[in-house]
Protein backbone atom coordinates (compact mmCIF):
# COMPACT_ATOMS: atom_id res chain seq x y z
CA UNK A 1 0.00 0.00 0.00
CA UNK A 2 1.42 3.37 -1.02
CA UNK A 3 1.97 6.18 1.45
CA UNK A 4 -0.96 8.20 0.13
CA UNK A 5 -3.35 5.31 0.78
CA UNK A 6 -2.78 5.70 4.53
CA UNK A 7 -3.51 9.40 4.56
CA UNK A 8 -6.56 10.88 6.24
CA UNK A 9 -7.71 14.32 5.30
CA UNK A 10 -9.66 16.79 7.38
CA UNK A 11 -11.49 19.52 5.53
CA UNK A 12 -11.35 23.09 6.85
CA UNK A 13 -13.18 26.27 5.93
CA UNK A 14 -11.36 29.60 6.12
CA UNK A 15 -13.48 32.71 6.63
CA UNK A 16 -12.63 36.40 6.55
CA UNK A 17 -14.76 39.32 7.70
CA UNK A 18 -15.52 41.67 4.81
CA UNK A 19 -15.49 44.67 7.21
CA UNK A 20 -12.81 44.21 9.90
CA UNK A 21 -10.76 41.52 8.09
CA UNK A 22 -10.92 39.20 11.11
CA UNK A 23 -10.17 35.69 9.92
CA UNK A 24 -10.94 32.29 11.36
CA UNK A 25 -10.51 28.63 10.45
CA UNK A 26 -13.06 25.99 11.39
CA UNK A 27 -13.99 22.47 10.31
CA UNK A 28 -16.01 22.22 7.10
CA UNK A 29 -19.75 21.91 7.53
CA UNK A 30 -22.24 20.83 4.85
CA UNK A 31 -23.34 23.75 2.73
CA UNK A 32 -20.03 25.64 2.97
CA UNK A 33 -19.17 27.13 -0.41
CA UNK A 34 -16.27 29.38 -1.36
CA UNK A 35 -17.40 33.07 -1.61
CA UNK A 36 -20.60 32.46 0.35
CA UNK A 37 -21.23 34.39 3.57
CA UNK A 38 -22.74 31.82 5.96
CA UNK A 39 -22.30 33.73 9.23
CA UNK A 40 -21.69 37.13 10.79
CA UNK A 41 -18.46 38.37 12.34
CA UNK A 42 -18.22 37.91 16.10
CA UNK A 43 -16.34 41.23 16.43
CA UNK A 44 -18.15 43.74 14.18
CA UNK A 45 -21.26 41.86 12.99
CA UNK A 46 -20.04 42.16 9.40
CA UNK A 47 -20.33 39.32 6.89
CA UNK A 48 -17.84 36.45 7.15
CA UNK A 49 -16.83 35.48 3.59
CA UNK A 50 -15.53 31.96 2.93
CA UNK A 51 -12.27 32.59 1.10
CA UNK A 52 -11.04 29.00 0.87
CA UNK A 53 -11.92 25.41 1.67
CA UNK A 54 -9.07 22.94 1.83
CA UNK A 55 -7.94 19.58 3.14
CA UNK A 56 -5.16 19.01 5.64
CA UNK A 57 -3.47 15.63 5.71
CA UNK A 58 -3.25 13.77 9.01
CA UNK A 59 -0.78 10.88 8.98
CA UNK B 1 26.31 -46.56 -20.68
CA UNK B 2 25.17 -46.85 -17.05
CA UNK B 3 25.40 -43.75 -14.91
CA UNK B 4 27.27 -44.34 -11.68
CA UNK B 5 26.46 -41.65 -9.14
CA UNK B 6 29.40 -42.50 -6.85
CA UNK B 7 31.84 -42.14 -9.74
CA UNK B 8 30.25 -38.83 -10.68
CA UNK B 9 30.63 -37.51 -7.11
CA UNK B 10 34.22 -38.62 -7.05
CA UNK B 11 34.86 -36.82 -10.36
CA UNK B 12 33.24 -33.66 -9.09
CA UNK B 13 35.07 -33.86 -5.81
CA UNK B 14 38.39 -34.01 -7.66
CA UNK B 15 37.69 -30.84 -9.55
CA UNK B 16 35.75 -28.10 -7.73
CA UNK B 17 35.81 -25.96 -10.95
CA UNK B 18 33.52 -28.51 -12.60
CA UNK B 19 30.96 -28.12 -9.79
CA UNK B 20 31.06 -24.34 -10.13
CA UNK B 21 30.62 -24.68 -13.87
CA UNK B 22 27.51 -26.82 -13.36
CA UNK B 23 26.10 -24.34 -10.84
CA UNK B 24 26.40 -21.63 -13.49
CA UNK B 25 25.33 -23.64 -16.51
CA UNK B 26 22.10 -25.17 -15.11
CA UNK B 27 20.41 -21.81 -14.39
CA UNK B 28 21.57 -20.50 -17.78
CA UNK B 29 19.97 -23.50 -19.51
CA UNK B 30 16.76 -23.04 -17.47
CA UNK B 31 16.60 -19.35 -18.40
CA UNK B 32 17.30 -20.02 -22.07
CA UNK B 33 14.33 -22.38 -22.36
CA UNK B 34 11.95 -21.10 -19.65
CA UNK B 35 13.08 -17.46 -19.14
CA UNK B 36 10.08 -15.87 -20.80
CA UNK B 37 7.67 -18.15 -18.94
CA UNK B 38 9.28 -17.27 -15.60
CA UNK B 39 9.15 -13.54 -16.44
CA UNK B 40 5.53 -13.89 -17.56
CA UNK B 41 4.70 -15.60 -14.27
CA UNK B 42 6.36 -12.91 -12.14
CA UNK B 43 4.97 -9.97 -14.18
CA UNK B 44 1.47 -11.41 -14.41
CA UNK B 45 1.35 -12.00 -10.64
CA UNK B 46 2.19 -8.35 -10.01
CA UNK B 47 -0.35 -7.18 -12.59
CA UNK B 48 -3.01 -9.48 -11.13
CA UNK B 49 -2.63 -7.77 -7.75
CA UNK B 50 -3.17 -4.37 -9.38
CA UNK B 51 -6.21 -5.66 -11.32
CA UNK B 52 -7.69 -6.92 -8.04
CA UNK B 53 -7.18 -3.44 -6.64
CA UNK B 54 -8.92 -1.91 -9.67
CA UNK B 55 -11.81 -4.31 -9.17
CA UNK B 56 -12.03 -3.30 -5.51
CA UNK B 57 -11.96 0.43 -6.41
CA UNK B 58 -14.76 -0.10 -8.95
CA UNK B 59 -16.91 -2.04 -6.48
CA UNK B 60 -16.43 0.36 -3.57
CA UNK B 61 -17.07 3.51 -5.63
CA UNK B 62 -20.15 1.87 -7.16
CA UNK B 63 -21.51 0.95 -3.71
CA UNK B 64 -20.64 4.39 -2.42
CA UNK B 65 -22.45 6.04 -5.33
CA UNK B 66 -25.59 3.92 -4.92
CA UNK B 67 -25.73 4.39 -1.15
CA UNK B 68 -25.32 8.17 -1.64
CA UNK B 69 -28.34 8.13 -3.96
CA UNK B 70 -30.43 6.01 -1.60
CA UNK B 71 -29.55 7.90 1.59
CA UNK B 72 -29.09 11.50 0.47
CA UNK B 73 -31.44 11.89 -2.49
CA UNK B 74 -35.04 11.07 -3.33
CA UNK B 75 -35.18 8.71 -6.32
CA UNK B 76 -38.63 8.07 -7.80
CA UNK B 77 -38.05 4.30 -7.89
CA UNK B 78 -35.21 1.84 -7.26
CA UNK B 79 -32.61 3.24 -9.63
CA UNK B 80 -29.84 0.67 -9.03
CA UNK B 81 -30.60 -1.33 -12.18
CA UNK B 82 -30.88 1.71 -14.42
CA UNK B 83 -27.65 3.14 -13.09
CA UNK B 84 -25.95 -0.24 -13.53
CA UNK B 85 -26.67 -0.01 -17.24
CA UNK B 86 -25.14 3.51 -17.34
CA UNK B 87 -21.87 2.21 -15.90
CA UNK B 88 -21.47 0.11 -19.05
CA UNK B 89 -22.24 2.89 -21.54
CA UNK B 90 -19.49 3.32 -24.10
CA UNK B 91 -18.62 6.03 -26.59
CA UNK B 92 -17.60 5.28 -30.16
CA UNK B 93 -15.29 8.01 -31.35
CA UNK B 94 -15.72 9.30 -34.95
CA UNK B 95 -13.63 7.85 -37.77
CA UNK B 96 -10.32 9.70 -38.00
CA UNK B 97 -9.09 8.37 -41.37
CA UNK B 98 -10.05 11.74 -42.81
CA UNK B 99 -9.50 14.09 -39.83
CA UNK B 100 -10.99 17.12 -41.59
CA UNK B 101 -13.96 18.29 -39.50
CA UNK B 102 -13.45 15.70 -36.77
CA UNK B 103 -13.54 18.29 -33.95
CA UNK B 104 -17.15 19.23 -34.62
CA UNK B 105 -18.05 15.52 -34.74
CA UNK B 106 -16.33 14.86 -31.38
CA UNK B 107 -17.95 17.98 -29.92
CA UNK B 108 -21.38 16.80 -31.06
CA UNK B 109 -20.77 13.29 -29.71
CA UNK B 110 -19.53 14.43 -26.30
CA UNK B 111 -22.33 16.97 -25.85
CA UNK B 112 -25.01 14.50 -26.94
CA UNK B 113 -23.64 12.05 -24.36
CA UNK B 114 -23.68 14.72 -21.64
CA UNK B 115 -27.21 15.82 -22.55
CA UNK B 116 -28.43 12.22 -22.57
CA UNK B 117 -26.92 11.42 -19.15
CA UNK B 118 -28.25 14.69 -17.69
CA UNK B 119 -31.76 13.98 -18.97
CA UNK B 120 -31.74 10.37 -17.77
CA UNK B 121 -30.51 11.30 -14.28
CA UNK B 122 -33.01 14.15 -14.03
CA UNK B 123 -35.85 11.75 -14.87
CA UNK B 124 -34.90 9.42 -12.03
CA UNK B 125 -35.46 12.02 -9.30
CA UNK B 126 -38.38 14.23 -8.37
CA UNK B 127 -36.59 17.25 -6.93
CA UNK B 128 -33.03 17.49 -8.12
CA UNK B 129 -31.15 20.78 -7.84
CA UNK B 130 -28.65 21.87 -10.52
CA UNK B 131 -25.85 21.31 -7.99
CA UNK B 132 -26.95 17.75 -7.21
CA UNK B 133 -27.41 16.96 -10.89
CA UNK B 134 -23.88 18.11 -11.72
CA UNK B 135 -22.48 16.16 -8.75
CA UNK B 136 -24.25 12.99 -9.90
CA UNK B 137 -22.85 13.42 -13.42
CA UNK B 138 -19.33 13.66 -11.98
CA UNK B 139 -19.83 10.66 -9.68
CA UNK B 140 -21.21 8.59 -12.53
CA UNK B 141 -18.20 9.55 -14.66
CA UNK B 142 -15.84 8.35 -11.90
CA UNK B 143 -17.50 4.93 -11.57
CA UNK B 144 -17.73 4.49 -15.37
CA UNK B 145 -14.04 5.37 -15.85
CA UNK B 146 -12.92 3.00 -13.09
CA UNK B 147 -15.01 0.20 -14.55
CA UNK B 148 -13.50 0.88 -17.99
CA UNK B 149 -9.95 0.80 -16.54
CA UNK B 150 -10.68 -2.50 -14.83
CA UNK B 151 -12.21 -4.13 -17.91
CA UNK B 152 -9.46 -3.03 -20.32
CA UNK B 153 -6.58 -3.95 -18.02
CA UNK B 154 -8.14 -7.34 -17.27
CA UNK B 155 -8.65 -7.95 -21.01
CA UNK B 156 -4.96 -7.31 -21.81
CA UNK B 157 -3.83 -9.43 -18.86
CA UNK B 158 -6.07 -12.39 -19.69
CA UNK B 159 -5.16 -12.25 -23.40
CA UNK B 160 -1.44 -12.39 -22.58
CA UNK B 161 -1.99 -15.26 -20.12
CA UNK B 162 -4.21 -17.19 -22.53
CA UNK B 163 -1.72 -16.94 -25.37
CA UNK B 164 1.27 -17.34 -23.02
CA UNK B 165 2.67 -14.29 -24.79
CA UNK B 166 5.25 -12.42 -22.70
CA UNK B 167 5.76 -9.44 -25.09
CA UNK B 168 2.02 -8.78 -24.94
CA UNK B 169 2.19 -8.17 -21.20
CA UNK B 170 5.09 -5.71 -21.45
CA UNK B 171 3.06 -2.64 -22.53
CA UNK B 172 0.60 -3.38 -19.72
CA UNK B 173 3.45 -3.69 -17.23
CA UNK B 174 4.71 -0.27 -18.35
CA UNK B 175 1.29 1.38 -18.24
CA UNK B 176 -0.09 -0.12 -15.02
CA UNK B 177 1.58 2.37 -12.59
CA UNK B 178 0.02 5.29 -14.51
CA UNK B 179 -3.38 3.58 -14.69
CA UNK B 180 -3.24 2.85 -10.95
CA UNK B 181 -2.25 6.44 -10.13
CA UNK B 182 -5.29 7.74 -11.99
CA UNK B 183 -7.59 5.05 -10.58
CA UNK B 184 -6.47 5.82 -7.04
CA UNK B 185 -7.10 9.54 -7.63
CA UNK B 186 -10.57 8.82 -9.05
CA UNK B 187 -11.47 6.67 -6.03
CA UNK B 188 -10.32 9.43 -3.67
CA UNK B 189 -12.29 12.07 -5.60
CA UNK B 190 -15.64 10.57 -4.50
CA UNK B 191 -15.89 12.11 -0.96
CA UNK B 192 -15.11 15.68 -2.09
CA UNK B 193 -17.59 15.51 -4.98
CA UNK B 194 -20.33 14.07 -2.73
CA UNK B 195 -19.87 16.87 -0.18
CA UNK B 196 -19.52 19.60 -2.85
CA UNK B 197 -16.01 20.56 -1.71
CA UNK B 198 -13.54 22.35 -4.03
CA UNK B 199 -10.95 20.21 -5.80
CA UNK B 200 -7.43 21.14 -6.91
CA UNK B 201 -8.61 21.72 -10.48
CA UNK B 202 -10.83 24.52 -9.13
CA UNK B 203 -7.95 26.93 -8.51
CA UNK B 204 -8.60 28.81 -11.81
CA UNK B 205 -12.34 29.32 -11.11
CA UNK B 206 -11.42 30.27 -7.51
CA UNK B 207 -9.11 33.09 -8.62
CA UNK B 208 -11.56 34.42 -11.22
CA UNK B 209 -14.57 33.84 -8.89
CA UNK B 210 -13.03 36.15 -6.30
CA UNK B 211 -12.54 38.84 -8.97
CA UNK B 212 -16.20 38.42 -9.98
CA UNK B 213 -17.52 39.22 -6.47
CA UNK B 214 -19.71 42.35 -6.46
CA UNK B 215 -19.99 42.38 -10.27
CA UNK B 216 -23.07 41.63 -12.38
CA UNK B 217 -22.89 38.06 -13.64
CA UNK B 218 -24.45 37.07 -16.95
CA UNK B 219 -24.78 33.73 -18.66
CA UNK B 220 -22.11 33.33 -21.35
CA UNK B 221 -22.95 29.79 -22.41
CA UNK B 222 -24.36 26.61 -20.89
CA UNK B 223 -23.16 26.41 -17.24
CA UNK B 224 -20.80 29.33 -17.90
CA UNK B 225 -20.91 32.89 -16.52
CA UNK B 226 -19.09 36.13 -17.28
CA UNK B 227 -18.88 39.63 -15.88
CA UNK B 228 -17.01 42.90 -16.36
CA UNK B 229 -14.70 44.77 -14.03
CA UNK B 230 -11.78 47.19 -14.30
CA UNK B 231 -8.11 47.04 -13.36
CA UNK B 232 -5.70 50.00 -13.59
CA UNK B 233 -7.53 51.75 -16.44
CA UNK B 234 -8.13 48.52 -18.32
CA UNK B 235 -11.39 46.68 -18.89
CA UNK B 236 -11.45 43.09 -17.66
CA UNK B 237 -13.88 40.46 -18.93
CA UNK B 238 -14.07 37.55 -16.51
CA UNK B 239 -15.27 34.10 -17.57
CA UNK B 240 -15.70 30.89 -15.57
CA UNK B 241 -17.95 27.87 -15.11
CA UNK B 242 -21.12 28.58 -13.14
CA UNK B 243 -20.30 27.71 -9.53
CA UNK B 244 -20.77 26.10 -7.14
CA UNK B 245 -21.95 23.36 -9.52
CA UNK B 246 -19.61 20.49 -10.35
CA UNK B 247 -18.95 21.62 -13.90
CA UNK B 248 -16.21 22.96 -16.16
CA UNK B 249 -18.73 24.93 -18.22
CA UNK B 250 -18.21 25.73 -21.90
CA UNK B 251 -15.48 28.38 -22.04
CA UNK B 252 -15.18 28.04 -25.83
CA UNK B 253 -18.81 29.01 -26.35
CA UNK B 254 -18.43 31.72 -23.69
CA UNK B 255 -15.46 33.23 -25.53
CA UNK B 256 -17.50 33.20 -28.76
CA UNK B 257 -20.31 35.14 -27.08
CA UNK B 258 -17.97 37.67 -25.46
CA UNK B 259 -16.12 38.38 -28.70
CA UNK B 260 -19.44 39.19 -30.37
CA UNK B 261 -19.80 42.01 -27.78
CA UNK B 262 -16.25 43.37 -27.84
CA UNK B 263 -12.94 41.99 -29.07
CA UNK B 264 -10.43 41.66 -26.21
CA UNK B 265 -6.78 42.62 -26.84
CA UNK B 266 -5.43 39.76 -24.76
CA UNK B 267 -6.71 36.47 -23.33
CA UNK B 268 -5.25 35.08 -20.11
CA UNK B 269 -6.23 31.55 -19.07
CA UNK B 270 -5.75 30.35 -15.49
CA UNK B 271 -5.81 26.61 -14.98
CA UNK B 272 -4.43 23.71 -12.96
CA UNK B 273 -1.70 21.83 -14.77
CA UNK B 274 -0.25 18.37 -14.20
CA UNK B 275 3.19 18.69 -12.64
CA UNK B 276 6.16 16.78 -13.93
CA UNK B 277 7.96 14.42 -11.56
CA UNK B 278 10.35 16.49 -9.46
CA UNK B 279 8.34 19.70 -9.78
CA UNK B 280 6.84 21.23 -6.63
CA UNK B 281 3.12 21.01 -5.99
CA UNK B 282 1.29 24.34 -6.12
CA UNK B 283 4.14 26.05 -7.98
CA UNK B 284 3.02 28.71 -10.47
CA UNK B 285 4.16 28.71 -14.09
CA UNK B 286 3.51 31.15 -16.94
CA UNK B 287 3.45 30.46 -20.64
CA UNK B 288 1.86 30.97 -24.03
CA UNK B 289 -1.18 29.25 -25.50
CA UNK B 290 -4.56 28.03 -24.34
CA UNK B 291 -4.30 26.42 -20.90
CA UNK B 292 -7.21 24.01 -20.95
CA UNK B 293 -7.37 20.23 -20.72
CA UNK B 294 -10.12 17.81 -21.59
CA UNK B 295 -10.78 16.08 -24.87
CA UNK B 296 -9.53 19.08 -26.90
CA UNK B 297 -12.73 20.52 -28.37
CA UNK B 298 -12.85 23.58 -26.07
CA UNK B 299 -9.16 24.30 -26.66
CA UNK B 300 -9.67 24.01 -30.40
CA UNK B 301 -12.52 26.51 -30.30
CA UNK B 302 -10.60 29.03 -28.17
CA UNK B 303 -7.50 28.71 -30.37
CA UNK B 304 -9.55 29.12 -33.53
CA UNK B 305 -11.33 32.28 -32.34
CA UNK B 306 -8.06 33.75 -31.05
CA UNK B 307 -6.25 33.00 -34.32
CA UNK B 308 -9.04 34.41 -36.48
CA UNK B 309 -9.07 37.62 -34.43
CA UNK B 310 -5.28 37.75 -33.90
CA UNK B 311 -5.62 37.79 -30.10
CA UNK B 312 -2.59 36.55 -28.12
CA UNK B 313 -3.27 33.94 -25.43
CA UNK B 314 -1.21 33.73 -22.24
CA UNK B 315 -1.39 30.95 -19.67
CA UNK B 316 -1.01 30.96 -15.91
CA UNK B 317 -0.99 27.52 -14.34
CA UNK B 318 -0.76 26.00 -10.88
CA UNK B 319 1.15 22.72 -10.97
CA UNK B 320 -0.30 19.68 -9.20
CA UNK B 321 -0.44 15.90 -9.39
CA UNK B 322 -3.44 14.07 -10.84
CA UNK B 323 -4.41 13.10 -7.27
CA UNK B 324 -4.31 16.72 -6.09
CA UNK B 325 -6.20 17.92 -9.19
CA UNK B 326 -9.30 15.79 -8.70
CA UNK B 327 -9.48 15.38 -4.92
CA UNK B 328 -10.17 17.90 -2.12
CA UNK B 329 -8.06 21.03 -2.69
CA UNK B 330 -4.90 20.98 -0.56
CA UNK B 331 -3.97 23.92 1.67
CA UNK B 332 -0.83 24.55 -0.43
CA UNK B 333 -2.94 25.03 -3.57
CA UNK B 334 -5.66 27.09 -1.82
CA UNK B 335 -2.99 29.37 -0.32
CA UNK B 336 -1.67 30.11 -3.81
CA UNK B 337 -4.86 31.91 -4.95
CA UNK B 338 -3.55 35.35 -3.89
CA UNK B 339 -0.16 34.76 -5.53
CA UNK B 340 -1.87 33.72 -8.77
CA UNK B 341 -3.94 36.93 -8.68
CA UNK B 342 -0.74 38.99 -8.17
CA UNK B 343 0.91 37.19 -11.09
CA UNK B 344 -2.18 37.86 -13.21
CA UNK B 345 -2.08 41.58 -12.40
CA UNK B 346 1.63 41.65 -13.25
CA UNK B 347 0.94 39.86 -16.54
CA UNK B 348 -1.77 42.40 -17.41
CA UNK B 349 0.55 45.36 -16.61
CA UNK B 350 3.41 43.91 -18.68
CA UNK B 351 1.38 42.90 -21.72
CA UNK B 352 -1.27 45.60 -22.12
CA UNK B 353 -1.60 49.36 -21.94
CA UNK B 354 -4.32 51.48 -20.36
CA UNK B 355 -7.61 51.47 -22.23
CA UNK B 356 -7.17 47.92 -23.50
CA UNK B 357 -9.51 45.00 -22.80
CA UNK B 358 -8.42 41.67 -21.33
CA UNK B 359 -10.40 38.45 -21.11
CA UNK B 360 -9.48 36.35 -18.07
CA UNK B 361 -10.75 32.76 -18.15
CA UNK B 362 -10.75 30.63 -14.98
CA UNK B 363 -10.55 27.10 -16.36
CA UNK B 364 -11.46 24.01 -14.33
CA UNK B 365 -14.16 22.28 -12.33
CA UNK B 366 -15.82 24.90 -10.13
CA UNK B 367 -17.38 22.52 -7.60
CA UNK B 368 -17.78 24.26 -4.24
CA UNK B 369 -16.57 27.58 -5.67
CA UNK B 370 -19.10 30.33 -6.30
CA UNK B 371 -18.53 33.78 -7.84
Amino acid sequence: MSKTENELRTCYTFLECTSCKLSKKRKFTDGDIVFFTPENCSECDGKMLITKIFGVTMD
Amino acid sequence: MDFNFDEFLAWVGEDSDTLMMLIWIIPVIIFVFYGQKIQLLISSNEIKKEIDKLDEYTKTTKEDFLSYIKNDLTPKTDVSKRLDSFFDYFTIMPVDLDPNGIISKINHLVRSREDFIRLQINNMFSDLSEMELSKLQNLLEIVTTLQLFHKHTRHLYLTAKKQKNFPLILPLQMMIPFIMEEAFALKDAMPAIKKGQPIGDGIGPMVVGQMMLNTTKESAAFETVWSKTTFEDRELFLLKADGPNATVGRPGDGFEKIISTKKPDLVIMIDASLKLEGEDSASIAKGFGAAIGGIGTERFKIEEIATKNKIPILALVVKQSIHEAITLMTQEIADKANSVRDELHQMIRENTTSGQTILVIGVGNTIGVSQ
